[in-house]
């Protein structure tokens, strides 16, 4: 394209060089007819007696002169110059050249009217200007048919391979047609690429599950042993406070190993997508677990949910949990007095958003980005937790294709919205 | 009662019959073979089976000993907590499905649960102090005036009551009233919140002095 404006800019000053250089050479050639009928017919079928000779055409557009050129010394010279013609004054451009002839030097002139030259460089530049363009509209056309063509399975790897793929990659896509061996490879590549990484995920889901129930019967173990060295009812107390201490790190271990099943099992797809959810009756029934704590921390509840709303092909209990871990949250990280807002609204993009509101502490904005993330430690997440309940959380959410955000500010309280696709 | 205990986890077959011992007779198996053989030899009112065994499926095996011993009651412990598994482990005449981790006073509880489910237990009146329980009405009466309880105290006062004698601690009855939605706040003050609101309501019509606070532990009814 770049190349294609500096032609453009350029054509005048291309068209009038080449113009003037057309032009010399016809100069040149008059200049020859001119010598040749001079050493055929004599000088004199020119001058006929006189000094001087000069002729020039109707409009004034080319003219031929003799003189004496007395003993000047000159090559030939192509000029741009001014001649007096019937008291014109006019811009030719001149040819100069002295010969001799019979002993006597003359300078004979041949001029042609700079005017006349240019005078097609209008046209041509047009000319050449509809050409360049036509070529480029041309070349671009057959660039796009060609690369459609072409790059057609290119275009077919990225769309079935790439883009909107959900993970894992289980949906099985045929392999592209194509003869290009290039495509074959990549689109090879890419599956075996995929399967890799399916594979991974694989192994990774099964031993997460593996270890988690492996690790159950050992808690098991321990947590019936403390339970029935307390219920020996020892008067020791300092051993009592003791075991009680052991519980309670062994009921947090139960807690991690029990989110990180939870996760692995619905990653697994062992939670089926058939329940029929209202958000209404949903919150009712979580409120009622969680009145205590609301109790608790005098923390005042709002529910502003309209009572119509039906969601479908959800897994009520994983819902259930999602909306809990939020609400748990929001009790947790609130402050004394605070409050809690749970507020729908229907968007007209078929779009259900349930959006859970706190008065807490809030989220710091370099910490925000990471709170879905398993085991990530965020600073508020010192008080007390695993970081695995938003995590659980956002696992649900990709189970179901549903949106989550959260929106924070420390001191300023969080704002999770949950958007539920309306289909 | 007698109670045999399917479970290859030696040590974990140990501590549940260490604890149910003071309320039944327990046997126990280590395999499922050994199992079998345990039935063909006794009469058990309850079979704790594990799912997990070495030599046969759980599943399976709870077919053939329910044709062994159709009387018994079976409840069902497994790490696997796999949905499809409760259900199918149900719906093949298990009567409860515990997952593992579990604690011992819920496994006890199961079973009484069961208990009373089968026998129809007319009588459900329990007499606490100078009350009574009961447990299908989930009532108290103090003579014949009836006490009003919240759910929570009521679920409280008889899973207590159920164990009485028994200490409990405050994790134990919070994982019993909130299941799953039990705070991960240990430290909480919930059940101390309840506790206090039943003496409270109690104390007006005679004493409680059989509910215990146990220091550091938690709870205990004594009677």
């Amino acid at each position: 394209m770049a190349i294609a404006i500096l032609f453009v800019l350029l054509l005048p000053f291309l068209v009038e060089d080449i113009a003037f250089r057309y032009n010399d050479n016809y100069l040149k050639e008059q200049k020859k007819k001119v010598l040749s009928v001079i050493w055929k017919n004599g000088i004199d079928a020119y001058l006929q007696g006189e000094e001087n000779y000069g002729s020039y055409t109707m409009l004034k557009e080319e003219y031929i002169s003799m003189e004496p050129a007395g003993n000047a010394r000159l090559p030939d010279t192509i000029a741009t110059l001014q001649r007096v013609v019937e008291g014109d004054t006019l811009t030719y451009r001149v040819l100069s050249h002295i010969f001799t002839y019979q002993h006597n030097r003359y300078m004979l002139e041949v001029g042609k009217k700079t005017a006349t030259i240019s005078q097609y460089n209008r046209p041509l530049q047009k000319v050449a200007l509809y050409v360049l363009f036509g070529l480029i509209v041309l070349t671009t056309l057959a660039d796009l048919i060609f690369t459609r063509l072409l790059l057609r399975p290119l275009g077919v790897i990225i769309s079935t391979r790439l883009v909107n793929r959900k993970f894992p990659f289980k949906d099985h896509v045929p392999s592209i047609k194509t003869s290009t061996t290039d495509f074959r490879y990549l689109d090879d590549s890419l599956v075996e690429l995929m399967g890799k990484i399916n594979e991974a995920f694989e192994k990774e889901r099964e031993f997460t599950s593996n270890a988690s129930h492996e690790l159950m019967t050992p808690i098991t173990i321990l947590q019936n042993k403390m339970e029935n060295l307390i219920a020996e009812d020892s008067p020791d107390e300092e051993l009592q406070r003791k075991i009680i201490g052991m519980m309670k790190t062994l009921h947090r271990l139960k807690k991690i190993v029990h989110s990180l099943l939870l996760i692995s099992r619905i990653e697994n797809d062992q939670f089926p997508k058939t329940d029929d959810v209202s958000p209404y009756l949903l919150l009712t029934e979580l409120m009622e677990e969680l009145e205590h704590r609301l109790e608790d921390k005098q923390l005042q509840f709002n529910m502003r949910l309209s009572r119509e709303i039906v969601l479908h092909h959800l897994n009520h209990d994983l819902i259930f949990q999602l909306v809990y871990n939020l609400l748990n949250n929001a009790i947790k990280y609130n402050v004394p007095q605070g409050q809690i807002t749970v507020s729908d609204r229907v968007l007209p993009g078929e779009m259900y958003q349930l959006i859970i509101s706190d008065t807490g502490i809030g989220i710091g904005e370099h910490e925000i980005g990471a709170i879905f993330d398993r085991f990530k430690k965020v600073a508020r997440t010192e008080l007390e937790g695993y970081g695995l309940g938003l995590s659980i959380a956002k696992t649900i959410t990709q189970y179901h294709g549903i949106e989550i955000s959260v929106s924070s500010a420390i001191d300023k309280g969080s704002t999770f919205i949950v958007s539920f696709p309306l289909v | 009662m007698k109670v045999l205990i399917i479970e290859d986890e030696k040590a974990m077959a140990a501590e549940m019959q260490a604890y149910l011992e003071k309320s039944y007779c327990c046997d126990l198996a280590y395999t499922a073979r050994h199992g079998l053989e345990k039935m063909e030899e006794n009469q058990y009112d309850f079979i704790l089976l594990d799912l997990g065994l070495p030599d046969r499926d759980g599943l399976q095996l709870l077919q053939e000993a329910r044709k062994n011993c159709p009387e018994a009651s079976y409840i069902i412990l497994t790490a696997r907590g796999q949905l499809e598994d409760r259900i199918k482990g149900l719906h093949m005449g298990a009567d409860d499905y515990l997952p593992k981790p579990f604690s011992l006073p819920e496994l006890q509880a199961r079973m009484q649960a069961i208990s009373r489910r089968k026998f129809g237990l007319t009588d459900s009146k329990v007499a606490l102090g100078d009350f009574d329980i009961d447990l299908h009405q989930r009532s108290v009466f103090f003579e014949d005036q009836e006490i009003s309880l919240s759910r929570r105290e009521f679920d409280l006062l008889s899973y207590m009551l159920l164990h009485k004698n028994r200490p409990l601690t405050r994790m134990q009855l919070s994982e019993h009233i909130w299941g799953n939605f039990s705070n991960d706040d240990y430290d909480s003050n919930f059940i101390d919140v309840h506790i206090k609101n039943i003496r409270k309501k109690l104390s007006a019509f005679a004493s409680v002095e059989w509910l215990q606070t146990l220091r550091h532990v938690g709870y205990k009814i004594k009677i």
